[in-house]
């Protein structure tokens, strides 16, 4: 009897939920996997922001589909393979997301990619998963990202430092998915330009000491220190112990070592030889657009990954938009809202780009970090910058080639 | 390399890493003798004690002295967690004590989470260049941590050895049921184990974060080495968990010399395995489980 009680509570409560689902039939839920906690959390608040700030875009230039409203779910990614797992299948399986934008971090897209998005046939926009790993994965056509990989990366960097001067360098990067790939595309272009790597180690994160590693790779004779890591996590602790040393002189790192945290803990006027690379967004009227916003909703309009953050989510907005919410259209949509040829979307202009496609015509998505004219692989080119430390932050010294 | 190199860069942030994990090692074999279970919340009970003396430290204190006052608050804290969590499970199997210290780990974790963020934090701002005794390189709070580390291991020896609490839990660790029967109240003595093993974790944990940085994650990684030392040095063995802390902190350090750097991590985890199969009951003789 109980038992039978139970299950017409059950039954009920399912019937209700079935006959509710109609009216919000229209409502679509976007997951953002952002990195809250982990080694990359500092960069994570303005990242939300931005792919908050395109939601709202749809939502106030009206909505999503036939009136409804494109609503953000999210979840904390932790910049870890695992945490992404758990939060990718509570997003494909509990809130019924049809699209992810993120997550942040590279050995957590594949992870999550490959074990919950790519079989769940969600469609994946990562603002800032940038190993070269990523290019590889047999996607299905749905694992895409707004920012260059790292192997672009790795190889402008090498060829800026030769071209500052600096032929011989010493290499620690982290163990992990997005340290190796920047590290083994640095290594080669470097080599390749005549340079010489007086060191080259890996390291795990987490360790309370690096001074014995990076006392091995000082031994090689370089003064500069290439650092592939995370500047909220190990990547400070190897450039405190490096610094507090004297092991070496300059220290270069990549756009993940680009943390305000990593500036307040050791202090601007230690970081005089400590130079980061980052992508940036091309001058646009787009960015503009963007940067207008932005700074509107009381966000710093100079944090790293906000642009392609914004545009991860608008594109994935433009998709669902126009695949007409259908789950199995989205990859193809993608690429009709963000290739040429077409009428130029800016960011912002949802309304614009929402009653182009209501005509059926074809628009081309022009984002804040980019054109984002996805290839083969769901890759974009891009832009880096060098920046130095300057006050709390960082400022861009020149334009990488 | 120099012999001095050696002794900089290699031996003294051996001997520095080897005292904290000793310290943290010293809590676990206590847990481990007394109360007969692998505490796993360990760490994330060091990770707080850590955020609590920067608590205080933001509030106007020098770090050390606002040490004592964190040993104080997590030893509270760790009488609360025994009493709310553990206690409640004291005559089931074991494993489900274990199992539950996990989900305190988690929630310790998410405490410190929520209420300190998530971004990495110092005690002081900017670098500390080290002093030169005659060609040995130490700093400040390299030497203060090594002084409050014998402070602790020769306090708490003394205590074990003489004191009449003391005596009782060792005669807890012994044998339970003999030392009640003897008039040893067994709830007073896992309050005063908890206590004692709540500050260890926050002296740990705070000397983990004054050399090097405080975040969330601090404590959970460095949990398997303060593991490894307290079954190196034999379980419930004091003086056992200070050589296997200075045996796995050396160790690591020196591992570069014959493993690529990603592989430090392992040395913890091949000591662990050499020991148990080698000499399962550690190096002084512990207890077997």
């Amino acid at each position: 009897m109980k038992k039978r009680t139970v299950a017409a509570v059950v039954g009920a409560v399912l019937g209700a939920a079935v006959v509710a689902t109609p009216a919000h039939a229209q409502d679509v839920k976007l997951g953002l996997m952002a990195a809250i906690s982990g080694p990359i959390a500092a960069l994570a608040p303005p990242m939300a922001a931005a792919s908050r700030l395109a939601v709202t875009h749809v939502n106030e230039q009206g909505g999503i589909l036939k009136g409804g409203k494109l609503e953000a779910v999210l979840g904390d990614s932790a910049c870890n393979p695992q945490n992404a797992t758990d939060v990718a299948t509570k997003a494909v399986n509990i809130d019924r997301v049809i699209a992810v934008v993120g997550p942040a971090c590279s050995g957590a897209v594949l992870a999550s990619a490959n074990s919950v998005t790519i079989p769940a046939g969600v469609l994946m926009i990562t603002p800032s998963g940038t190993s070269p790993e990523i290019t590889k994965l047999k996607d299905k056509d749905l694992v895409y990202r707004t920012l260059p990989s790292d192997d672009y990366q790795g190889r402008a960097l090498a060829r800026t430092l030769k071209a500052r001067g600096i032929s011989k360098v010493a290499v620690a990067y982290l163990n992990n998915d997005y340290g190796k790939g920047l590290a083994e595309s640095f290594k080669a272009e470097f080599e390749a330009n005549g340079g010489t790597l007086a060191g080259y180690s890996g390291h795990e994160e987490g360790k309370a000491s690096y001074r014995s590693e990076l006392a091995t790779l000082a031994r090689g004779g370089a003064d500069t220190l290439v650092i592939f890591d995370y500047g909220d996590g190990t990547g400070l602790s190897i450039l405190r112990q490096s610094l507090e040393n004297n092991f070496f002189k300059t220290f270069v790192g990549a756009d993940g070592m680009k943390s305000e945290g990593l500036v307040k803990a050791i202090g601007a006027a230690n970081l005089g030889g400590f130079f980061v690379s980052a992508p940036v967004g091309e001058a646009s009227a787009s960015l503009d657009n963007f940067n207008k916003a932005f700074k509107a909703a009381g966000e710093n309009i100079d944090a790293v990954f906000a642009t392609t953050s914004y545009d991860a989510a608008f594109l994935a907005a433009l998709a669902i938009e126009k695949a007409g919410g259908d789950k199995a259209k989205l990859a193809e949509s993608l690429r009709a809202v963000a290739s040429a040829p077409g009428e130029p979307i800016l960011a912002g202009e949802w309304a614009k780009a929402k009653k182009l496609i209501a005509e059926g015509k074809d628009i081309d998505y022009k984002g804040a970090g980019g054109d984002h004219e996805f290839d083969a692989a769901g890759d974009v080119p891009g832009n880096y910058a060098f920046f130095k430390v300057s006050g709390t932050g960082y400022e861009s010294i020149a334009d990488m080639k | 390399m120099s012999f001095l190199e050696f002794l900089n860069f290699h031996l003294v942030p051996g001997i520095v890493l080897g005292s904290v994990y000793a310290v943290g090692a010293i809590g676990i074999t206590l847990v481990f003798g007394i109360l007969r279970f692998a505490h796993f919340a360990h760490g994330d009970m060091a990770t707080l004690g850590a955020f609590i003396a920067l608590a205080l430290v933001t509030a106007g204190l020098t770090p050390w002295a606002a040490l004592p006052v964190a040993m104080a608050a997590v030893a509270v804290v760790a009488i609360v967690v025994d009493k709310l969590f553990y206690d409640y499970l004291k005559a089931r199997p074991k494993i489900m004590t274990v199992m539950a210290s996990l989900g305190v780990a988690l929630m310790l974790r998410a405490v410190v989470q929520v209420v300190f963020g998530v971004d990495p934090r110092t005690y002081a701002t900017g670098i500390v260049r080290p002093d030169d005794y005659f060609g040995i390189l130490l700093r400040d709070r390299e030497l203060y941590t090594l002084a409050a580390v014998v402070l602790i291991v020769i306090g708490l020896t003394l205590f074990l050895r003489h004191s009449r609490w003391g005596k009782a839990m060792r005669a807890m660790s012994d044998n339970p049921e003999l030392a009640r029967l003897s008039g040893v109240d067994n709830r007073k003595v896992t309050m005063l184990t908890w206590a004692i093993v709540g500050a260890l974790c926050a002296a740990s944990g705070f000397m983990l974060g004054i050399n090097n940085e405080l975040h969330s994650m601090m404590g959970w990684q460095v949990l398997l080495p303060m593991f490894a030392a307290a079954i190196l040095g034999g379980v419930g063995r004091v003086e056992g968990a200070v050589l296997g802390g200075l045996i796995v902190g050396i160790a690591e350090e020196m591992s570069i010399f014959i493993l690529p750097a990603q592989y430090k991590a392992a040395t913890a985890f091949v000591l662990l395995l050499l020991i148990l199969l080698v000499r399962p009951r550690g190096l002084l003789n512990g207890k077997v489980l």
